[in-house]
């Protein structure tokens, strides 16, 4: 396998099909010792709409974090988006990498309108803004997002008042808003029916394959990974035990690998992967 | 015995000690009052008859109430609420600041325990102290009033904000940092939104107790109508005396009856 983190710390060498995501080796604890990240790799191209699955504490939600830039990690090597990631990412980098939370992290007390327009804080972070003014442009266009999620007769409800699915769709339109090249979502659609659950995961690929984005998901369920994603990878116990293209996780091997032991799972990843 | 059996009987016994220990901490605490009440010579019988008897005279000179002094009145009435008013939104508008300084969510430890220190300093000097010090320093007057009792008001509510800020959902900011939002779209978008309901709860709080404590602080010529119930108390005029307690009743009450319609009105959030 080539080793394109070493290749794209070069600025000029940047091109868009850079991967969007290089893990090498990551390495994370919450306290000294109890290693909740083992050794993970990853290699995730550009365009690519990934699940990440495992049973729960995995790791699955921490290496969302630390590819959102929220937490340091210890050890390893991150490259988003071709940028190395160290400690806190550069605010140019943040930017690109939209993040939605397992609840959301929707602001109750305000609007669907107002917080569709947090998406756009990072590109006027002065004082105005701070102080509730956002320029007209970027009203207008957080009115066609949600107008295009078929929420502009909710604009002006505060979020509290909106239903689960309504709440989504304001954090999808929340990310869009923030123009990123990578959407990372931790198990936002778990609160949701399958129906419900599928129909936002449909609407979320649309999106993301209009405008050429990159994806990764937690996801529990198997079915939504088949029908949505074109790649899975699964973690347990800190570990990256299996990494194939969606269609080839079946049943019987998903049971199997969340279930087994997980040498065995690693020994059926090598299999498949022969 | 099977393990289960012994497992249900482990739960009673936890169970009965905890009701036990319960107990004997409730008889504890009445043996303290007792001991507090009878240090001060609650359970001397004489003392507590002759008392009632003083009272019933004052409360017989008391009545009917002299409403010929309301015109009087009326006026240091007026100042108590303008006092009232105006010194809870000061102390709102210093405590809402130092409540963002003083909560970790936003602000690293060293900041915090310095703010926190200064609020608990601020905290422990009561309301009529503080207007004794603020007639030293402005002078007699309404001034000195509204500036004591913001002070008081930025003792509890800074505290009060502090809390509830360090209270907020982690994954809300988390998701907002996520976006880029600085310090200041923190507070503006998480920290005000998020907790408006409590900020305005424990605002209106504040507002009553105001009412309620600037009607006292007259006594030491900080304005209000606190003068009048001295003035009269002095002059053993308790006919007169009554007429300013019941204004003052009218007051309070007509400032809950206010406080809770506000909150019927605007905190609906759940």
């Amino acid at each position: 396998m080539t080793q394109p983190w070493i290749t794209l710390r070069s600025e000029e060498t940047l091109t868009l099909s850079a991967p969007a995501v290089v893990v090498k080796d990551l390495w994370f604890a919450y306290r000294e010792g109890e290693w909740i990240l083992r050794g993970v790799d990853l290699q995730i191209p550009a365009g690519g709409f990934w699940a990440i699955m495992g049973p729960s504490g995995a790791g699955k939600t921490t290496l969302m974090r630390i590819l959102a830039g929220l937490l340091p990690f210890s050890r390893g090597q991150v490259l988003l988006l071709g940028h190395p990631l160290r400690g806190k990412p550069e605010p140019a980098l943040r930017r690109l990498i939209g993040y939605i939370p397992q609840q959301l992290g929707l602001v109750r007390g305000l609007t669907a309108l107002e917080n569709v327009l947090l998406g756009s804080l990072a590109r006027h972070d002065g004082w105005r803004t701070a102080l509730g003014f956002f320029p007209r442009a970027e009203i207008e266009r957080a009115m066609a997002l949600l107008e295009m999620l078929d929420l502009a007769d909710r604009a002006h409800e505060k979020v509290f008042r909106l239903s689960g699915g309504e709440r989504q769709r304001v954090a999808i339109a929340r990310t869009l808003m923030q123009d990123p090249q990578l959407i990372l979502a931790d198990e936002f659609v778990s609160d949701l029916d399958l129906p419900r659950a599928a129909q936002v995961l449909a609407l979320v690929h649309r999106l993301v394959r209009e405008r050429g984005l990159s994806v990764i998901l937690n996801l529990h369920e198997l079915q939504l990974v088949q029908e949505f994603t074109d790649h899975v990878v699964i973690l347990k116990e800190g570990r990256v035990v299996f990494e194939s293209p969606a269609p080839d996780l079946t049943w019987p091997l998903f049971r199997e690998i969340m279930e087994g032991e997980h040498e065995i799972s690693s020994e059926i990843t090598q299999e498949l992967r022969r | 015995m099977s393990a289960k059996r012994l497992a249900v009987r482990g739960t009673w016994q936890s169970l009965e000690w905890r009701r036990w220990r319960e107990l004997w901490f409730s008889l504890g605490l009445v043996a303290l009052l007792a001991w507090l009440l009878n240090g001060m010579g609650f359970f001397e019988a004489g003392r507590l008859i002759q008392g009632t008897s003083n009272l019933a005279r004052f409360v017989q000179e008391m009545f009917p109430p002299d409403v010929r002094i309301l015109p009087t009145i009326a006026g240091a009435l007026l100042e108590t609420l303008q006092m009232a008013f105006a010194g809870t939104l000061l102390g709102f508008l210093l405590s809402f600041p130092l409540g963002v300084l003083g909560s970790r969510t936003l602000f690293p430890a060293g900041v915090v325990v310095i703010v926190r220190f200064l609020i608990a300093a601020i905290r422990t000097v009561p309301s009529l102290l503080w207007a004794v010090l603020m007639v030293i320093v402005v002078g007699l007057g309404p001034l000195a009033g509204t500036l004591a009792l913001a002070l008081y008001t930025v003792g509890y509510l800074a505290k009060l904000y502090a809390e509830l800020f360090e209270a907020i959902d982690p994954e809300i900011l988390e998701a907002m940092r996520g976006v880029g939002a600085r310090r200041r779209h923190l507070i503006r978008f998480v920290l005000w939104p998020e907790s408006a309901n409590a900020i305005l709860s424990q605002l209106l709080f504040m507002l009553e107790y105001n009412v309620r404590a600037s009607t006292v602080l007259g006594l030491v010529g900080a304005g209000g109508i606190g003068f009048y119930m001295q003035a009269y108390l002095g002059m053993m005029a308790y006919s007169r005396l009554t007429t300013v307690l019941l204004a003052v009743l009218l007051l309070v009450i007509s400032m809950d009856v206010l406080s809770a319609w506000l909150r019927r009105r605007y905190l609906l959030h759940p």
